[in-house]
């Protein structure tokens, strides 16, 4: 029997189509696994069941009746229940409170019935008793708990909704082996009485030990359905990857050979901190180096605690052959480190000043200046900016009146007065669009080519593929493979990716 | 066109038309209020105000709710350590600059340092450090005035001192350029307006945050320490709580010129204007004999309306 079902549902953004054609169908007592690359739609159609977003088309099925989901609360009433991937927990309230917030008993509508409250919580929680960890209670404040027993109570919440159908979207990422496994039989126990559940994992382990089918989506469409006991990971991942996955990275965009003997522009060793752990590796001047890996498995977080802006534990890094360890920003700007993030609302842009004003933070900073003379700027501002092709009326214009694309040519602009030694990318090109990418490229490579060391993290394949000599690949915080000359296929990055750990 | 309206937008604009239109409603209920003596007159007492603001404009202008409610105690502290170290001398005006500057530099450096390091609010750092400031007051005079201005002072105050303008006028001129200068064409400006605008941005980019939010605490703390200063200067002796008023009104000054009081957006030049105006605003309440009381309610409207009018621009971005 279907539970839900989903045909030719679409959603755009603006210009871009987020979900082209999503055709998904559950059955009741199934685990339906949902696999797709960063960006490939998979989110957007979990957003469309849980109702927290709406479909420009398509049609939506319930138990073979068609709805309409108006938002969350309606998804909720016809039975759709979501586990978060970002944490929606409050953290002042206690694990019980948590597990029954949403749907709260309530004496004469108005009190809550904490006798009630206590006992339904209970069910939940004594499903994890042995595996939830120490100081796991019943009355335990959330903001107290660890970050795999904050999931739990995540998926108690989940539970607790008693919905015909939930999603669980990356569930088990902050859990361990043995909660797993608990987890997974509670999944079988309402896979036997008759529930759909959509599970979304990037541990292929995980997707061939609980699910039953899958549907992989590619470029915002979903490609196919497979049974999971009759097909293997090579297959799965082959779909994903799509047509020309097996095909080495095109030769005419692969970056020159690096000339070694100039030496390591940076050099880390057995680094670790919050979000990674002992990653070693080595970046040659004129070198471009990717990171590759699925989101949030450390890059970033190993990028930033480089650049003085994350928390380190132990290990060390060296720029040429001086120990560096970066207090701050403003220390690892002194020493020839540059960062530029792809979170650039965030950590760029300087919103509501002059473009120049954007431009020149850095060099105020290693040129040790203290008076701003706007004609002197110019100078220094104007071809930092050319060289990247950036569109702009005036420089004394808001950055705001630039678009995307253009404000993150500022930012990186404002590391090309003074050169640093060591360029550090994560996710540059997010959010902007196809000719900045070129033209940011063709600059990064240019900077590759004047000997800069360069580490570029993406989240887009080809950009890697296309521009890194050698690619690291993360999983879980640490560097689970290295693809270096023909390996660097898309195939091997996503086998990487998906199937190490 | 529309770049007429624009110019008319400008909160600078809508000040200085305020500024003319009060003048012309004062002259009309009391002959003589925008005569050239008179105007001299509100400008001596708008520098007071205005060299207050200055401080309070660069702590607003820093972003993350910054706010100097300590103002007002820094004044009125400042008045006393004046009076009681020149004590009617000349000969002590030198050193009673200098106690009233690290007296105000170091109470800027508490506020700023509890706001960095121990990360208290501004609004209840610089509220709590005005209560400390007030009891200290009381304390220091045990309720007695004491200290006399030194006439070098008063008359540098009161007194026409080039071009038949008071020196007062001159130096309030003196720091609009200055502050103009520093927020325009200093480096140290560019970072007022980064902090207050992106703070995580400005971090990113090697700004020194906390160290900047400090200074400028410590920049409020001096500039309401001069304010003092000339106010013993013109009124002779110090006396309770001189400095009270200044804490709401030197806000309203800033708001009133045009400055963000989220940050990051705005400038002094505005606020000189701003502080003027509220000066007149206060000449005409005291013209139609409306008392302190009724003016400190006023004022408090003034805010509540400026926030309501600025406040909409905010909302829409938002």
């Amino acid at each position: 029997m279907s539970k839900l079902k989903l045909s030719g549902v679409s959603k755009a953004y603006g210009a871009t189509l987020a979900l082209r054609r999503g055709d998904l169908e559950v059955m009741a007592g199934e685990v339906h696994v949902l696999m797709g690359s960063n960006g490939s739609g998979k989110s957007t159609l979990c957003k469309i069941i849980a109702g927290s977003v709406r479909p420009d088309d398509g049609r939506i099925l319930i138990d073979d009746t068609p709805v309409t989901i108006t938002g969350p609360r309606s998804a909720r009433a016809q039975g759709i229940g979501i586990f978060y991937q970002e944490l929606s927990l409050a953290a002042h309230r206690t694990v019980e409170e948590n597990v029954c917030l949403a749907a709260l008993p309530a004496k004469a509508r108005l009190f809550v019935d904490r006798a009630t409250l206590k006992e339904r919580a209970a069910r939940y929680i004594t499903l994890f008793e042995g595996v939830s960890g120490e100081g796991f209670s019943a009355d335990a404040l959330v903001g107290n708990l660890r970050p795999d027993q904050r999931q739990l109570v995540e998926i108690m919440k989940a539970l607790a909704s008693e919905a015909p159908l939930i999603i669980f979207d990356e569930p088990t990422s902050a859990l361990d082996r043995a909660q797993v496994e608990r987890f997974f039989e509670i999944l079988r126990d309402l896979k036997r009485r008759g529930r759909g559940i959509i599970f979304i994992s990037h541990r292929m382990d995980e997707i061939k030990a609980i699910g039953d089918r899958v549907t992989i989506i590619r470029d915002g469409e979903t490609i196919t359905t497979l049974n999971l006991n009759e097909t293997d990971a090579g297959t799965v991942i082959r779909l994903m990857v799509g047509g020309a996955g097996d095909m080495p990275a095109s030769q005419s965009s692969a970056p020159a050979a690096v000339d070694a003997k100039d030496g390591a522009a940076l050099t880390v060793r057995n680094l670790s901190g919050s979000g990674f752990r002992s990653v070693s590796f080595e970046v040659a001047r004129g070198e471009i180096l990717g990171f590759g890996g699925l989101h949030g498995q450390g890059q970033s977080a190993l990028l930033r605690a480089i650049f003085g802006a994350g928390s380190i534990g132990s290990g060390e890094i060296l720029i040429g052959s001086d120990r560096f360890d970066a207090a701050s920003p403003r220390d690892a700007i002194r020493r020839g480190c540059a960062y530029v993030s792809g979170d650039r609302g965030r950590d760029g842009v300087i919103s509501g000043r002059p473009i120049i004003e954007n431009v020149t933070p850095i060099h105020y900073l290693r040129d040790r200046l203290m008076i701003a003379r706007p004609s002197k700027l110019r100078d220094k501002v104007a071809p930092a900016l050319e060289s990247m092709h950036t569109k702009f009326a005036s420089l004394f214009h808001p950055i705001n009146s630039l678009s995307g694309g253009n404000q993150q040519k500022v930012i990186i602009a404002r590391w090309l007065i003074d050169r640093p030694d060591v360029l550090l990318l994560d996710d540059p090109t997010k959010g902007i669009d196809l000719s900045a990418k070129a033209d940011l490229f063709a600059l990064i490579r240019q900077l590759a080519a004047d000997g800069l060391g360069i580490v570029l993290y993406s989240s887009e394949d080809a950009e890697l593929l296309g521009n890194a000599n050698r690619i690291l690949v993360f999983n879980g915080g640490s560097v689970s493979r290295e693809l270096t000359g023909p390996e660097r296929t898309r195939y091997n990055l996503y086998q990487a990716a998906y199937e190490a750990a | 066109m529309s770049r007429v309206t624009s110019f008319l937008r400008q909160p600078i604009v809508v000040a200085l038309a305020l500024i003319v239109l009060l003048l012309y409603l004062g002259a009309l209920l009391s002959p003589g209020f925008a005569s050239g003596a008179q105007i001299l007159r509100l400008l001596i007492v708008a520098s007071l105000l205005g060299i207050v603001a200055a401080g309070q404009n660069v702590v607003i202008l820093g972003g993350r709710e910054g706010i100097d409610l300590s103002v007002g105690g820094v004044v009125s502290l400042s008045a006393i350590i004046a009076g009681n170290v020149m004590n009617g001398a000349d000969i002590g005006i030198l050193p009673a600059i200098a106690a009233c500057l690290v007296a105000g530099a170091f109470f800027g450096l508490l506020n700023g340092l509890g706001i960095t390091l121990l990360r208290i609010p501004p609004l209840v750092m610089t509220l709590g450090m005005l209560g400390v400031l007030q009891g200290l007051l009381v304390v220091i005079r045990m309720g007695i005035p004491s200290g006399q201005a030194a006439p070098a002072l008063s008359r540098f105050v009161t007194q026409p001192l080039f071009l038949s303008v008071p020196g007062i006028i001159w130096l309030w001129v003196a720091i609009g350029i200055l502050m103009a200068f520093m927020l325009n064409r200093t480096v140290f400006g560019h970072r007022i307006y980064a902090i207050g605008s992106n703070e995580h941005a400005a971090y990113m980019a090697g700004v020194p945050v906390r160290l900047m939010r400090i200074a400028l605490f410590m920049i409020s703390g001096m500039f309401a320490a001069v304010a003092g200063l000339c106010l013993l200067g013109y009124s002779g002796s110090s006396f309770a709580n001189v400095g009270e008023q200044y804490t709401l009104t030197s806000i309203i000054a800033v708001v009133f010129g045009g400055t963000s009081l989220a940050g990051g957006k705005g400038g002094y030049t505005g606020t000189m204007a701003g502080a003027f105006l509220l000066v007149i605003l206060q000449g005409i309440l005291t013209t139609v004999n409306i008392d302190e009381s009724g003016r400190q309610m006023v004022f408090g409207a003034t805010l509540l309306l400026l926030m309501m009018f600025y406040g909409r621009g905010r909302a829409m971005r938002a």
